[in-house]
């Protein structure tokens, strides 16, 4: 069973999305669209017609099922809800962002492909910011992964204790960062804006229609969803059931759904209290970040916990 | 320069406006005298296609004295040649009103830097100039404007070129539901090094229909100018025919339409500053502003029965006595200062917020001035342009306000300006609903003169608005000109964005909030 907890990303995350979307509008003062939105419009979409360009190669046709697949795979090596997947080659956190990166690389190329300016500009952008995000976010996943003494994604969740070492605060603060310019929210990116000239993800999505934009869209619902995953994983994985008992396995979901809603709660207020910040000075925000997980794991290496 | 050379043909001074009368030998030298000498601003320039009175096209240019509530109006008949020597060269703020004349009724600026097409899009037809009294489309020619494939006259962008250089074409179609409007990048990475900006492509005809309408229609099509501005584009228009009728409006009109502009000047710019909020993705302001600019335009529609304040003005006067209503705008007003108290200590205290929009989109006063820009993006710059305060009309003289300056001219300057401008509306609206007037509505206009001409203008939330009519010798309208100030603030604008990054684009052009259809008439 723990084989198919994999599922669990991949259909819940248009609501995770639906909720976001949700608190975001409540705190801003607007009644917002219901937390099933994402599953309608993702369904809508695949009904759609899809308009290609000419100048599209075979690139612009594989990169959704590429984007879709590599979050599925992620997804599938991460534990939800059970760290007890037995023979399974459960988790290894840099095989995992490898395959996230594949992903990435493939939709950047799709934003090139069309030759359109906006594409380009998405991409461009996708890859300064990324050439920041990828080394702090190994680096934090790392502080974990050395007071655990392993890679393995399940070994970091089982033998993390409550207790909080501060070179853990640090790390998690910088993977929170990290998840933000990931997901392409504020103040990385806007996820709700109709400005072309200022879009970085939305950017590298513009020529896609239909069913093509449906799987980009899902994808990206789950790498959002994926991303709260890995870092409860390594930060909060109070509760996780190692036995996979039908109990235990009750309140661990119960304990994931608490901590997601947490991440989602998180997310919106951070997108809903401040302005996007000028292009030029994510570096200032990603640096920062970037030195906060180099702390950490110094902290590590220093304090030895 | 020596005034001495110029000879005088006629002068004749109505109201504020003087016209002086010169050869067309003479036009240049005199506009550059006038600008020079008085440090007058070029408000306007149009020209007129009197051949049925006196045979000939007529170019006109409006200069605002300085410090002084003074038009003076030069114009120049036009000969067979149809062209006049450009005063672009020298006062920058005509060239597009040159090229504007250039496109309607072909009469050609000699020594104009760049004279290609404007208003007119490039599909059509070479030689056809559609303000001329005799002109007309044949179905052919129509087929291949509308279809729009056919370049009778190409339009040439600015080729940047260079190492590192590439273009980003954007729009006429944008993600947004917005108006037209192209606009090509050549940036540096993400610096914008060059902007070109190519409007006009939604051309409605609307002078030639004011022409066709007659005085009393007007005011409607007037009101349908542009959205934001309905009423002061009717107060303006309605205001130039009333000049050249000679009618005196009674003070409750006065007050009413003075209330009117401050109300949609109020609405304005509440919902802009939340807009500029949309352009560094801070929702919460945004939110905060669409829902004070609603409750503000549901007050407008309790009041006058329309949204935009439309059906309020008519010749002589106003049709609708809003005055009586004084409690419900007080009491909305009292909720929405208390709410607009709110918006702005959230974005003082928003450091991400104000940190994109200082130093962003720099517009130096030199560079407002010379190219004659107008209303918020002016007073941002530190130019004082307030025709309020130029040229008090309707009740601007009995009213107590400021025009708030501000030095930097950035975005976060022009938000500020907006912010000092809709208080002092707050306190004008009070103001005026505190004072006391007779209860007639409106003048009568019998007849319109004929062979008369005029000036109405307004200050509207963009900037200086104008009207020029004048009457044929049946008194219906021979030529209407109106002038948005978006047609003065559209050709500064690249001016503020060179230098910026790309995604800071959208931000610079909400901070001037400019109309697309309020300069394509």
């Amino acid at each position: 069973m723990e084989h198919l907890q994999f599922l669990i990303i991949l259909l819940l995350s248009p609501l995770v999305q639906g909720v976001i979307k949700k608190l975001k509008a409540l705190m801003q003062g607007r009644r917002g669209p219901g937390i099933m939105q994402p599953y309608f419009d993702l369904i809508r979409l695949f009904k759609k017609e899809m308009v290609i360009s000419e100048t599209a190669s075979w690139i612009f046709r594989a990169a959704p099922y590429v984007v879709f697949s590599s979050v599925l795979c992620a997804a599938m090596i991460v534990p939800v809800i059970s760290v007890n997947a037995d023979g399974w080659v459960m988790g290894d956190v840099i095989a995992l962002i490898y395959i996230l990166g594949l992903g990435r690389f493939f939709m950047a190329l799709a934003g090139l492909d069309t030759g359109t300016a906006f594409g380009g500009e998405g991409s461009s952008r996708e890859m300064t910011v990324s050439i920041m995000v990828e080394p702090m976010m190994m680096l934090s996943i790392f502080a974990a992964a050395i007071a655990a003494g392993s890679t393995n994604l399940s070994r970091i969740a089982e033998t993390h204790a409550i207790v909080y070492s501060p070179s853990h605060l640090l790390a998690l603060s910088a993977f929170i960062i990290a998840v933000i310019a990931e997901t392409g929210r504020i103040p990385v990116d806007n996820p709700d804006t109709h400005l072309e000239l200022t879009m970085i993800h939305e950017g590298m999505l513009l020529e896609y229609s239909g069913r093509y934009l449906a799987l980009m869209e899902w994808a990206h619902y789950a790498k959002q969803m994926l991303l709260f995953t890995i870092a409860i994983d390594i930060f909060l994985p109070f509760g996780i059931t190692k036995t996979g008992a039908a109990a235990d396995a009750a309140i661990s979901a119960g304990l994931y759904a608490a901590k997601i809603a947490v991440f989602s709660v998180l997310m919106a207020t951070v997108e809903s209290s401040r302005a996007k910040l000028r292009f030029f000075q994510l570096s200032s925000l990603l640096g920062g970040a970037f030195v906060l997980s180099m702390l950490a794991l110094l902290m590590y290496i220093m304090m030895g916990r | 320069m020596n005034t001495q050379e110029i000879r005088i043909l006629s002068s004749q001074t109505r109201l504020n406006e003087e016209y002086i009368e010169v050869a067309k030998d003479d036009f240049r030298l005199t506009c550059v005298n006038i600008f020079r000498k008085h440090n007058a601003l070029l408000r306007l320039m149009f020209a007129a296609d009197e051949r049925a009175e006196t045979g000939c096209f007529r170019i006109y240019a409006v200069f605002s004295v300085k410090d002084e509530d003074r038009f003076v109006i030069v114009n120049s008949a036009l000969g067979t040649d149809c062209s006049y020597q450009s005063i672009t060269p020298d006062i920058p703020a005509a060239h597009w009103y040159e090229r504007e004349i250039k496109d309607m009724f072909g009469l050609m600026p000699i020594g104009h830097p760049s004279p290609g097409r404007l208003v007119l899009h490039e599909s059509f037809p070479a030689g056809s100039h559609p303000l001329r009294k005799d002109w007309s489309i044949s179905d052919s020619e129509l087929k291949v404007w509308s279809e729009g494939v056919v370049e009778n006259e190409p339009y040439n962008f600015m080729k940047v070129e260079g190492e590192g250089i590439f273009e980003i074409p954007v729009g006429p179609v944008h993600a947004g539901i917005i108006e037209p409007g192209h606009f090509r990048f050549s940036a540096i990475g993400e610096t914008i090094f060059f902007l070109e900006a190519k409007l006009f492509y939604t051309h409605k005809g609307t002078e030639k229909l004011f022409e066709k309408i007659g005085f009393e229609k007007g005011v409607q099509l007037s009101e349908r100018v542009s959205g934001t501005s309905s009423f002061a584009h009717s107060a303006a228009y309605c205001m130039a025919v009333e000049r050249l009728c000679g009618a005196e409006l009674p003070e409750r009109a006065l007050a009413i339409r003075t209330l009117a502009l401050e109300m949609e000047r109020l609405y304005n710019h509440i919902g802009d500053i939340g807009n500029m909020c949309a352009g560094t993705g801070l929702a919460v302001g945004y939110a905060k502003g669409a829902l004070l600019k609603e409750e503000l335009m549901q007050l407008n529609a309790r009041v006058t029965g329309s949204r935009y304040l439309r059906g309020v003005n008519t010749l002589g006067g106003v049709k609708c006595d809003f005055l009586q209503k004084a409690e419900d705008i007080n009491s909305t007003l009292d909720h929405i200062t208390i709410g607009y108290k709110q918006m702005m200590d959230m974005l003082q205290q928003s450091v991400s917020h104000l940190e994109r929009l200082e130093t962003t989109g720099v517009l130096s006063k030199d560079i407002a001035k010379s190219l004659g820009v107008t209303g918020i993006a002016a007073r941002a710059s530190g130019l004082n342009d307030d025709m309020r305060a130029d040229h008090p009309h309707l009740l601007y003289h009995a009213l107590h306000f400021e025009s708030n300056l501000m030095a930097k001219g950035d975005v976060y300057a022009r938000m500020m300006a907006r912010a000092a401008d809709a208080e002092c509306s707050i306190s004008m609206i009070r103001e005026i609903l505190s004072m006391r007037f007779d209860s007639r509505l409106a003048a009568d206009i019998h007849k319109v003169p004929a062979m008369q001409q005029a000036l109405g203008y307004a200050e509207s939330p963009r900037g200086s608005l104008f009207y020029w009519v004048r009457s044929d010798s049946e008194g219906r309208p021979l030529r209407v000109k109106l002038r948005s100030p978006s047609f003065c603030n559209w050709p500064a604008m690249p001016f503020a964005v060179h230098g910026n990054i790309v995604p800071d684009f959208p931000l610079c052009n909400k901070s001037f909030n400019l109309s697309y259809s309020g300069c394509d008439m």
